[in-house]
């Protein structure tokens, strides 16, 4: 297969790329206002962020980025979250590419069903599950753990990305498993070996999808973790806005720190964004 | 048992040494019974505190380093979680009898629901209640349920008509409004000569519980069994509140986020008079723009027609029943601890908050204390709550009331009804309209 | 030969039938290695999950809580004796009692909250779907910046959602947000956003969009790359403009991705519960909330309510099966099998 020039750059017209670029620029501005209210609060002191007078820079200042630092266990719910995010998504897209492939290609009974089941496990409310799944949890010995932490998560995301990586192994023809059985290759070295490199972009999708599930979530973390040297950056942070007094000028710093990495693990995820079919997989 | 007795006997010791150095600061050689070392007294305790972390919690850590310091080896993990969050934490953590915290920092409403489910141990017969009588009444009552007491208090607080002065002043009023008709008068004067708003009424419903204690209403009668939530004072209390904010003698609440724009508002000189709580002084004193507590004054709340009087709010330490017996010498020494006269004192200096101990307002750095002692006249005309277990139950509908009758210019009686309806289909079902 | 953790399966009842035993056997020699693939997530769900989900369709025919759910209640003393009472009022089977209560609106407001959610989802559903299949298409075309746009456009996501929901708070503060500081400086009044249900519930969708768009964003974009570009190539040859590769490649080629991402999604909008929570409150009077937040505090509030809130779930669930049946339905019209 060769490379394909797809339509693109070269044939478009000033005006329809001045209405591209436009659009995207829009829309990026509109993406990151919010998060640049945050920014600039986080270097604000706490009485400047409410006020009544909207102002983009008062009495500014690194202070708050300081003290998350150096005053709070910032760095080690940083770790903790990194363990959790890694560890929910290694396992997660793990079991769900398994998952994902055998119901794409294999016809065994159970298999319409179980993406039936998968869907039924998102539809009961969270919030009303999490006392029962606390006292599993406990029985398991796991409150105020990080597996319980990745269980819970697991839950989460390996529905969607088996649904997901599903739908994008239908997509990849037959015939290449079929070569490859002819090579030699059981069903597990061909779902290895010949597959997955060819959904790298699903797999960009779905890893990015766990890490960040991981990443943000609270509710969960909210009701297993106890003790603050095994908070997560996500509960970590609720910890700075209690009901009365919040310390906003804390949480939007500590949000920004939280968003940098999230955006830059997107960066290298996103490169993986393109198709692994048209150049057999060895595309970067 | 006799384990358990002569931990008592050691304890009490124990605690009588340690309050004579600190009233005194004399030298620790009061402690000199060997059989009183407490040093033999040797566990681990989680306590969760529910305080403020940022102005509140330092200090209960510090008062914990003073409590190792007699105790070295009874070692506190203090773990601050928020209150928002503690009371399901706590509730999910009990009923699956792992990973609730040895000691809780419990909201006055929240002991009789955990007693009720037998999640706190009841605290009858030991070193902690040996002296009851010491304790505020009011404070106390909160932690009954069923005639045994579950809880300690530790602070205890009401809701009190917080003006700025300066504002005031300026709109040549001398004394804060004492009847929610000066408040209006008050409002008025301070809006047309300061350009600023009088006062600025939270939607909630607890903050419109000094409305109906003013005309005498309450929520429900716990004696006769009977829901007065829709009683015509109540009704005449909410119009009170109405009128000032139709009259534009109030300013225009928020439906959402109404509690931070007022302190907002009142931080920044923007309106007058608020009502609100001693957890909120340190706030309005850090506040760069207020001017300190010097500009900050303190007042009953305003009297209806009835009386003058806010809710009870507080809170109180609890030891939950899951923490095994060999724990409770150590959980009952910390309790007494963080409870006794001179913790109390401390925390008063040190965070303006009001003492539950009588013997507490006799010692110095409380009876100096102008934040303590303006505070102290509010909680004497404080309303008890109805301490049952159902009471967190209360606010929710109440909470949807005051919106709809300040914000939604809903009829009062109307919306009081529909509470009422409410208490009795979902909160208390055996009570009768 | 490595890779999967393949203890084989045990050879539990396939999912179908009871069989006779030389069925069963070829059924597992043929399948074992599906299964095996498959097991690990069923185990999870089915500890996690699907027991709690039975237990609470059990309890909502029960009139369970907190303060019943026990045979005697014990007090513990701190002198060390333990009381212990039989509790007076145990709970017990109260058949559709629940259902009833909640279904005639006796307790709670669900058909309110019903409707509130419909249109909720709806919107929310509709504007991820629309907003994000539009930016993808543009991302999915080579041109300059497309690396710097990928990543500001994601952000959104990458924020905690709670944060950006303080954040959109702060934006629609009725006095010292911005949303009314742009209206007043072109002129118009301030808008009491939450003091009318609609526009309350306006700043939650807003909310909710602006944090959902990067992820169906995101799913399409990964979903545009099974999509061969012989494909365009060949379009592109015989002259169908942009428009009409869209409509004839891009989107039929979308079609299983895009069907996993706007049923799931659907799901999880429906239950979405940080953003009503906290963006809105369910104010004005809890008019602005939607059955999972309603739910929540009709029975987490004070003594909770187990069957209560395992009463909504049921209810929750019955809804949403009813949609996905529907949706699998409408799908396989259009030859779609799953």
């Amino acid at each position: 297969m060769s490379r394909v020039k797809r339509p693109g750059r070269s044939r478009r017209s000033p005006v329809m790329s001045f209405l591209l670029h436009g659009t995207l620029i829009l829309a990026s501005l509109i993406a990151i206002g919010p998060i640049a209210w945050v920014l600039l609060s986080s270097l604000k002191p706490g009485y400047a962020i409410q006020s009544s007078e909207l102002t983009l820079f008062r009495d500014t200042t690194l202070a708050n980025y300081s003290y998350v630092l150096t005053g709070t266990n910032f760095p080690r719910w940083f770790l903790n979250s990194v363990i959790v995010a890694a560890f929910t998504m290694a396992i997660g897209i793990f079991f769900s590419a398994t998952t994902g492939y055998a119901v794409s290609r294999f016809n065994f009974p159970g298999r319409r069903p179980l993406m039936m089941v998968f869907l039924v496990t998102q539809m009961f409310p969270v919030a009303i599950l999490i006392v029962p799944i606390y006292t599993i949890m406990a029985r398991l010995g796991l409150i105020n753990t990080m597996p319980a932490l990745i269980i819970a998560y697991l839950t989460i995301a390996v529905p969607f990305c088996a649904w997901m990586l599903k739908g994008y192994f239908d997509s990849i023809p037959t015939s290449l498993d079929e070569a490859a059985a002819l090579d030699g290759c059981g069903p597990f070295a061909t779902f290895w070996k010949v597959v997955l490199p060819l959904a790298k972009p699903a797999v960009a999708v779905t890893a990015f999808y766990t890490f960040l599930t991981a990443w943000g979530e609270v509710a969960y973390a909210s009701a297993f973790i106890q003790t603050d040297n095994r908070f997560t950056l996500a509960y970590g942070l609720q910890q700075f806005v209690p009901q009365f007094n919040p310390q906003w000028e804390y949480l939007t710093a500590a949000a920004v720190l939280v968003t940098l990495p999230a955006g830059l693990v997107f960066f290298f995820a996103q490169k993986h964004l393109v198709s692994g079919l048209t150049a057999g997989g060895t595309k970067g | 048992m006799r384990r358990t007795a002569r931990g008592i006997a050691v304890l009490a010791s124990a605690t009588l040494a340690l309050s004579v150095a600190a009233c005194g600061g004399e030298d620790k050689a009061a402690e000199e019974q060997p059989k009183a070392d407490p040093a033999s007294l040797t566990a681990e305790l989680t306590w969760w505190d529910t305080s403020d972390p940022q102005n509140e919690g330092p200090a209960f850590q510090e008062l914990i380093a003073k409590f190792n310091q007699t105790y070295p080896n009874v070692k506190i993990n203090y773990q601050s979680v928020p209150f928002g969050e503690a009371q399901n934490k706590f509730k999910t953590a009990a009923q699956a009898k792992t990973g609730a915290p040895d000691i809780l920092r419990a909201e006055v409403a929240w002991v009789p629901e955990f007693a009720s489910l037998g999640y706190l141990y009841a605290l009858d017969g030991s070193e902690l209640l040996s002296d009851e009588s010491d304790f505020l009444e009011t404070p106390l009552a909160s932690n009954k349920y069923d005639g045994k007491t579950y809880g300690v208090p530790q602070v205890t607080d009401s809701l009190a008509l917080m003006y700025n002065k300066e504002l005031l002043t300026k709109a040549g009023v001398s004394a804060p409004p004492k009847t929610w008709a000066e408040l209006k008068t008050v409002s008025q004067a301070v809006k047309e000569k300061t350009g600023a708003e009088g006062v600025y009424l939270n939607p909630a419903g607890y903050f419109l519980l000094p409305f109906m204690y003013g005309e005498g209403g309450d929520l429900v009668d716990t004696g006769a069994k009977k829901i007065v939530i829709n009683s015509e004072q109540n009704a005449a209390g909410l119009k009170v509140a109405k009128d000032l904010i139709d009259s534009g003698a109030a300013a225009k609440p928020s439906a959402n986020d109404s509690y931070g724009t007022m302190m907002t508002l009142f931080k920044e000189k923007k309106v007058a008079m608020i009502i609100n709580g001693p957890w909120e002084v340190n706030n309005v004193k850090s506040a760069p723009t207020f001017g300190g507590l010097e500009n900050l004054g303190i007042a009953p709340v305003p009297a209806g027609s009835a009386r003058a009087g806010g809710p009870v709010g507080g809170h109180n330490y609890t030891i939950w029943s899951g923490m095994p017996q060999e724990k409770v010498d150590a959980a009952v020494a910390f309790v007494k601890y963080m409870s006794s006269a001179e913790s109390q004192a401390f925390l008063s200096e040190k965070l303006g908050l009001l003492p539950t101990r009588k013997s507490a307002y006799q010692l110095d750095p409380v009876k100096n204390n102008a934040v303590v002692a303006a505070f102290q006249a509010v909680n004497e005309a404080a309303v008890g709550r109805p301490w049952i277990p159902e009471a967190g139950q209360f606010f929710g509908p109440l909470d949807q009331m005051a919106t709809e009758v300040l914000i939604q210019n809903k009829d009062p009686k109307a919306a009081l009804d529909t509470v009422a309806r409410k208490y009795k289909a979902e909160v208390v079902p055996g009570y009768g309209l | 030969m490595t890779t999967v953790t393949a203890d084989p399966a045990p050879p539990s009842t396939p999912p179908g039938r009871s069989a006779r035993p030389s069925r069963l056997r070829r059924s597992w020699e043929k399948h074992w290695y599906a299964w095996a693939m498959v097991l690990p997530v069923v185990i999870v769900l089915a500890v996690l999950i699907f027991y709690p989900l039975f237990r609470g369709i059990w309890l909502s025919f029960t009139n369970l809580n907190e303060a019943n759910q026990v045979a005697e209640i014990c007090t513990k003393s701190i002198t060390g004796s333990e009381v212990c009472k039989e509790n007076p009022n145990k709970w017990e089977f109260v058949g559709l009692d629940n259902y009833l209560r909640v279904l005639t609106g006796e307790v709670g407001e669900f058909w309110q909250w019903t409707g509130v959610t419909l249109i909720w989802t709806f919107v929310c559903v509709a504007c991820h779907f629309g907003l994000g299949l539009g930016l993808a298409t543009m991302l999915n075309r080579p041109m300059r910046l497309r690396g710097l746009y990928r990543v500001l456009l994601v952000l959104p996501w990458a924020v905690p959602a709670f944060v950006s929901a303080f954040a959109w708070k702060f934006i629609f503060n009725e006095r010292f947000g911005l949303a009314n500081a742009v209206l007043s400086a072109v002129g118009i009044d301030p808008v009491s956003w939450f003091a009318d249900r609609w526009t309350s519930l306006f700043t939650a969708i807003v909310t909710n969009v602006w944090l959902g768009v990067p992820f169906m964003m995101v799913a399409l974009l990964g979903g545009m790359q099974t999509i061969p570009s012989e494909l365009y190539e060949a379009a592109e040859i015989d002259g169908a403009s942009a428009w009409q590769r869209f409509r004839n490649i891009t989107l039929p080629g979308l079609r299983p991705v895009s069907m996993t991402v706007i049923l799931l999604g659907t799901i999880w909008t429906f239950n979405m519960f940080p953003i009503i929570f906290l963006v809105t409150e369910g104010q004005p009077a809890g008019q602005s909330e939607i059955l999972v937040t309603g739910a929540f505090r009709a029975a987490f509030e004070g003594i909770r309510n187990y069957s209560l809130a395992s009463t909504y779930g049921v209810l929750i669930l019955s809804i949403l099966l009813v949609f996905s049946v529907f949706y699998r339905r409408a799908l396989r019209k259009q030859g779609e099998v799953w």
